[in-house]
C-alpha cells in the first residue's frame, strides 16, 4: 500500500494547466526523485502535496486520509514536511531557536506557553552534530554561510521529523563533498521517512533514488529505475526536444 | 539560562530598584508627585502590552487605546455606582435615563469589575483578531483595521450618552474600597500598588517573550508561511497574543481610572493610541521592559515640557518619533545593544582576545 497516493491531480493557473492528471504513489521508506524539464510542474506538485497551492481537482491521500482540502498546517501536523527551493530559515533567530521552532510535534498554544524557548536543547545536539553545526548553535541564522544555511534547513527537517519529506532541489549551490554528505543523510533518513525529491543533479539522483518519475507538461512521462529512465526514448525527446 | 534571559532579568531587577526605591526617594515621598508618577506607571503597562503584539509578533495594533478604554470604563462604572449610593448615577438623570441600564448592574461587584476589566477587552480584541487572522490579514492592514475599530468604538461610546456619559465621560467617582483598604490615590501605598501592577505585568511579558510561545511568535513575525509548514496554526497564535495584549491594556486602563479619578472618551482617541505607539518605539518595541521605560521617559518629559511649551509639545513629540524611526529603529533598547557591542568589540581588540568576535556576534542578537 502506498504511503502517499496522488490520483488524477490537476491545477490551473488562469488558463495554464500546470499539473494535468498526475497519478503516482510512493511506498513507505522510499526515496522518489521527480525529474523533468523546466516548467514540467515538479515544484507545483510538491506545492499541491504540502498545501501551498490548492488543487483544481484530483486527490492526495496520505496514510489513507484525503489531505488535498486541508490547510497546510493541518497537513504538516499529519506528518508532511517541506523544504523549499530558496533556503527558508528564520534569519533573525539563532540556530538553536530555528530547531526549537522546527521541533513541532506539539504545535498547540498551551504547550508553547508552558515551555521556555530553549527547552529541549539537549535533543538538538545530535542533530546539529549530524550536519556539522554543533559549534554554531547560538549564532544568528542570518550570519551563517550559504552552505551552513542549507545544513540548518536539513537539520530543521530532521528535527521536524515528518514522516513524508518533500524536498525542492536540496543540493542546489552545494559543493561535491556537501552533496555527497547530503546523499548520505538522505539514505539514513529513508530508513524512517518517505522522501520525494526534486533534483537536477543526476549523480545525486543516481546515488539516492529508489525510483524516478519524469514529468513533462504537468503529466507523468516515465516511471522506473535510473537505468530504465536513461534508456527511455520519450524522456530523451522531452529533454532534447527532438 | 540563556544570555538574553540573564540580561532581561538583570534589567528587570535594576528597573524594580529604581521604581520601588529610587523614584519615591527622589520625589521626597511627595504625594502629588507620586500620583503623577503612578500615572506614568499605568501608561507603561499599556505600552508593554503593545510591545508584546507589535514587537513580539509584528502586529501593529493601532486600536490599543480602545481596549485600554474598556478597562478604564469598567473601573469607572464600579466607582460611579459606589459614589451614587442607591441613587441613579447623576448623568443618567440628565439624559432622561430613569432606570439603571442592565449593563451597569453587575458592576456593583468589585470582583466582577476586575474580571470584566480584563476579559471584556480580551474578548473584543480576540473577536477582531479571529476575523483578521483567519483571513490571513497581515502587515499594514492590521494597523488600518484596528485603527478603524478604534474610531468606530470611540464614536459609539460618545453617542451612547445615557450609558457612558458621552463626551464628559464618567466623573465624580468614589475612591476604590479594597477589603480593609480605602485607596487614597495620593499616597505612597497607592504608588506601590501601581508599581506592583507594573512589575507583575513586566514579569508576565518577559515570561511570554522567553516562552516557546514567544519564540513561535517571533518565527511568525519573520515568516508566517514557513511557520505554517511546521504545523503551527498561525491565526491561533496571533489571536492569543492579541487577547493577552488587550487584557493587559484593560488592566492598565483600570489603573489609569484610579489615578485620574475619572474616565473620559479621550482615552480612546486616535492621538492617544498613536502616543502609545510612540512610547513603544522610543523605548524599543522588541522588549517589554524597554517599552515600559519608553512610556515612562516620554511621559516624564511631557510632564516637564508641556507646561513650558503648551503649543509646541505635540510638535516636539512628533519630531522625536520621526527621528527615532529614522535613526534608531529599535529604540533606546536597540541603541543600548549597539553601544554595548561597540564597546565589547573595542575591548576585545585591545586585549587581542580571539574569542571576542564570536562573542559579539552572539550578544548582538541576545541584547
Amino acid at each position: 500500500m502506498s504511503h502517499l497516493q496522488v490520483t488524477d491531480l490537476r491545477v490551473d493557473f488562469g488558463g495554464l494547466r500546470a499539473v494535468d492528471g498526475l497519478t503516482f504513489g510512493v511506498k513507505k521508506g522510499e526515496i522518489l526523485c521527480l525529474l523533468g524539464p523546466n516548467g514540467a510542474g515538479k515544484s507545483t506538485t510538491l506545492d499541491l502535496i504540502c498545501g501551498k497551492t490548492q488543487p483544481t481537482g484530483g486527490s492526495v491521500r496520505f496514510e489513507d486520509v484525503e489531505i488535498s482540502r486541508m490547510f497546510e498546517f493541518e497537513r504538516a501536523r499529519r506528518g508532511v514536511g517541506r523544504k523549499f527551493q530558496v533556503p527558508s530559515v528564520y534569519k533573525e533567530l539563532t540556530v538553536a531557536e530555528n530547531l526549537a521552532v522546527a521541533q513541532s510535534r506539539k504545535p498547540g498554544i498551551w504547550h508553547a506557553l508552558t515551555r521556555l524557548s530553549h527547552s529541549g536543547r539537549d535533543r538538538f545536539e545530535p542533530i546539529l552534530e549530524k550536519v556539522g553545526l554543533e559549534k554554531r548553535a547560538d549564532v544568528v541564522a542570518g550570519n551563517l554561510s550559504h552552505g551552513e544555511t542549507q545544513w540548518l534547513e536539513i537539520a530543521m527537517l530532521i528535527a521536524q521529523d515528518s514522516r513524508l519529506i518533500l524536498m525542492d532541489e536540496p543540493t542546489a549551490g552545494m559543493t561535491i563533498q556537501e552533496t555527497a554528505r547530503t546523499a548520505e543523510i538522505f539514505r539514513t533518513l529513508s530508513k524512517s521517512h518517505t522522501l520525494i525529491v526534486v533534483e537536477h543533479d543526476m549523480s545525486f539522483v543516481r546515488t539516492v533514488a529508489d525510483r524516478i518519475i519524469v514529468m513533462n507538461r504537468g503529466a507523468l512521462l516515465a516511471e522506473g529505475s535510473i537505468t530504465e529512465i536513461e534508456a527511455n526514448e520519450d524522456v530523451k525527446t522531452a529533454y532534447l526536444g527532438h | 539560562m540563556t544570555t538574553r534571559l540573564f540580561y532581561d532579568l538583570a534589567g528587570l531587577a535594576l528597573f524594580a530598584v529604581v521604581i520601588v526605591l529610587g523614584v519615591p526617594a527622589l520625589m521626597g515621598f511627595d504625594a502629588f508627585e507620586l500620583n503623577t508618577f503612578a500615572r506614568y506607571l499605568a501608561l507603561a503597562i499599556v505600552a508593554l502590552a503593545l510591545a508584546l503584539s507589535w514587537g513580539g509578533a509584528g502586529l501593529l495594533n493601532l486600536g490599543q487605546a480602545a481596549t485600554f478604554g474598556m478597562g478604564s470604563y469598567a473601573m469607572a462604572m464600579h466607582l460611579k455606582l459606589k459614589a451614587s449610593g442607591d441613587a441613579l448615577p447623576d448623568f443618567m438623570g440628565w439624559n432622561n435615563v430613569s432606570e439603571l441600564p442592565l449593563i451597569w448592574v453587575p458592576f456593583h461587584s468589585l470582583a466582577f469589575t476586575l474580571i470584566a476589566g480584563l476579559l471584556v477587552p480580551a474578548f473584543i480584541g480576540g473577536l477582531i483578531a479571529i476575523f483578521m487572522f483567519r483571513a490571513r490579514i497581515a502587515g499594514v492592514f492590521v494597523a488600518i483595521i484596528t485603527l478603524a475599530f478604534l474610531v468606530a468604538f470611540q464614536l459609539v461610546v460618545i453617542e451612547q450618552q445615557g450609558i457612558t456619559g458621552g463626551q464628559n465621560g464618567l466623573t465624580g467617582l468614589a475612591p476604590l474600597e479594597l477589603p480593609g483598604w480605602s485607596v487614597d490615590t495620593y499616597s505612597l501605598s497607592f504608588y506601590y500598588l501601581a508599581a506592583g501592577c507594573l512589575m507583575l505585568a513586566i514579569t508576565l511579558g518577559l515570561y511570554i517573550t522567553h516562552s516557546k510561545f514567544g519564540l513561535i511568535l517571533r518565527a511568525i513575525r519573520e515568516d508566517a508561511d514557513r511557520t505554517r509548514f511546521f504545523g503551527y496554526n498561525v491565526a491561533n497564535y496571533q489571536t492569543a497574543i492579541f487577547c493577552i495584549s488587550a487584557a493587559l491594556a484593560g488592566w492598565a486602563g483600570m489603573l489609569y481610572t484610579l489615578v485620574l479619578e475619572f474616565a473620559s472618551p479621550t482615552y480612546m482617541s486616535v492621538s492617544f493610541s498613536l502616543a502609545i505607539v510612540i512610547w513603544c518605539a522610543v523605548g524599543g518595541r522588541d522588549s517589554v521592559l524597554a517599552a515600559a521605560v519608553g512610556a515612562i521617559l516620554v511621559n516624564l518629559l511631557e510632564g516637564k515640557l508641556s507646561d513650558i511649551y503648551v503649543e509646541g509639545w505635540n510638535l516636539m513629540l512628533g519630531v522625536t518619533f520621526v527621528l527615532v524611526v529614522m535613526f534608531m529603529p529599535r529604540g533606546l533598547h536597540g541603541l543600548l545593544g549597539d553601544l554595548t557591542n561597540l564597546f565589547r568589540r573595542g575591548a576585545g581588540k585591545r586585549r587581542g582576545n580571539r574569542s571576542a568576535p564570536t562573542q559579539t556576534a552572539k550578544t548582538g542578537q541576545e541584547l
